[in-house]
């Protein structure tokens, strides 16, 4: 007989947001060094991007400080890379924030001209899309790492992470770009065509990682719980209504801001979503196998 | 060295939660909080369900997964196979609660009081037994279980394996091939839980009937 199993409630809203504004930071980022070597037409998409990173990514990080049980000894987060996604992930985006804070300086008087000199504005958008992509796929490694729990414990969740990730980081261009002048209309509706094409994929990447779960019991739990369960109105409504029918089917009616606003949230509810859902493994003494008292 | 390492019968154990009470007398642990617990279980169907109490504690792996994920390197492990937990370390990030295949990696953010129609003030033994726990561990840290290794040090048995009155919990050396623990965890086949996660608990269990 399986035990009543119980989702952990340790990690809530507060690591979501975390985990959310870290991919979300990452993927405009991205988004906005691969505008910058687009030409002209461009420039206004690749500084909106490179400005949206740190502060988003920083944002996000207070929310994870806020999180914490012991807030005088988060400067010790990065003690054990060997061994520890926490600490690795702290590296990541510390470097990101550092990177993309000397991009922004790039663009301000008298760095400016130092940098277009010297080419080193290609070397550091080369070397903050890779720390970019690291901040994105590590939020899922970091689940991952939690081996009881099958729910994490999966490559889907990097992948689905980084596609979601990229997928907010356009939305979020889209949405301030939006507010700005004219001019950028024609690359924000190429940003939205991208945007479709990577919802899609975000799709058939949840689908595929929901299908996964049918291995273990407490991954089967997970699954219920998220799909029919207590968490279920939060699934249907936050993620797959929000998060991609309504952005994919505004972006396909041309109105991408409000496509915008709809996806960002959904990239919220999926985090939460995903935390939610996490189930530790049943303890097996023998042919006994007992829910976890307490998480 | 000795790895320490506990024994539990579950053939002898019947369900009267002393190992919980004498382990919170000993380490005047706040509520919510539980190093040492006992679970009921069950398996099969009726009419051959079996019903079983299950006695736990903190494993205390050799191959720890809450160390691993550790960021601060405030979790670590002694010469003798003790997991610690640094109180003054730990940041409270709680991914130990998540990689620990026990649950065994517990925190409180407060102290909550064991008797609640005391107009809010504590009285004189649970005011002690709070400094202590401040004093000992605090709030907002995930905190564990190492098996009263003060205790230990004195000469004595961990809490809840002197309160057992059922003789189903042994402590003692596993590395020790001579030791009661290491002959009764091969003469009666003991088993660790879980061991899929592969962090070789030093905790055995004796098979129910």
């Amino acid at each position: 007989m399986l035990p009543n199993l119980k989702a952990q409630s340790k990690w809530g809203w507060l690591i979501a947001a975390y985990l959310f504004l870290a991919g979300l930071g990452g993927g405009a980022y991205v988004t906005g060094a691969i505008a910058g070597w687009l030409g002209e037409e461009w420039l206004g998409i690749y500084k909106i991007g490179i400005c949206l990173g740190f502060p988003c990514v920083l944002v996000g990080c207070m929310f994870l400080l806020a999180d914490l049980g012991s807030v005088k000894n988060f400067w010790r987060a990065a003690m054990r890379p060997n061994t520890s996604w926490i600490a690795r992930g702290t590296i990541i985006i510390t470097v990101f924030m550092i990177v993309d804070f000397i991009h922004i300086v790039f663009g301000v008087w008298p760095a400016k001209s130092l940098a277009e000199a010297a080419g080193a504005r290609n070397f550091i958008s080369v070397l903050g899309i890779i720390f970019a992509f690291g901040t994105m796929i590590y939020t899922g490694i970091l689940l991952g790492a939690a081996r009881p729990i099958a729910f994490w414990s999966t490559a889907m969740v990097p992948l689905l992470f980084l596609v979601s990730a990229m997928s907010t980081g356009i939305m979020a261009i889209i949405l301030i770009g939006s507010m700005g002048s004219e001019a950028l209309a024609g690359p924000l509706h190429t940003l939205a065509q991208i945007d479709i094409a990577i919802i899609v994929l975000e799709m058939f990447v949840l689908l595929f990682y929901l299908q996964g779960t049918h291995r273990v019991p407490e991954s089967r739990a997970s699954a219920q719980l998220v799909l029919i369960g207590s968490v279920a109105p939060l699934f249907w409504l936050g993620v797959a209504v929000l998060g991609l029918i309504a952005p994919l089917v505004l972006d396909l009616l041309d109105v991408s801001a409000l496509a915008a606003i709809c996806g960002i949230i959904g990239g919220l509810c999926l985090r939460q979503v995903v935390l939610a859902g996490g189930i530790h493994a049943p303890l097996k003494a023998g042919r006994f196998e007992i829910a976890l008292p307490i998480v | 060295m000795p790895r320490y390492g506990f024994v539990i019968d579950l053939k002898r154990c019947y369900g009267c939660y002393s190992c919980q009470v004498a382990c919170k007398a000993a380490n005047h642990t706040p509520q919510g909080i539980d190093w040492a617990r006992c679970v009921p279980a069950e398996t099969g169907e009726f009419p051959q369900a079996l019903r079983q109490m299950v006695p736990l504690v903190c494993q205390q792996c050799s191959d720890p997964a809450c160390m691993k994920v550790c960021p601060t390197g405030a979790t670590t492990q002694d010469e003798n196979g003790i997991v610690h937990v640094d109180k003054n370390l730990c940041m409270g990030c709680k991914y130990c609660i998540m990689a620990c295949p026990y649950s065994m990696r517990q925190t409180v953010d407060e102290w909550k009081t064991y008797f609640p129609d005391a107009d809010g003030e504590l009285d004189a033994y649970e005011s002690y037994i709070k400094a202590q726990w401040e004093e000992k561990n605090g709030y907002g840290i995930a905190t564990k279980c190492d098996y009263c290794m003060d205790r230990v040090k004195e000469g004595r048995d961990p809490a809840c394996v002197e309160a057992c009155p059922a003789k189903a919990r042994y402590f003692g050396d596993i590395e020790d091939p001579e030791s009661e623990v290491s002959i009764l965890i091969r003469r009666e086949r003991g088993f660790q839980l879980n061991p899929e996660f592969g962090t070789d608990p030093s905790c055995y269990y004796l098979p129910p009937r």
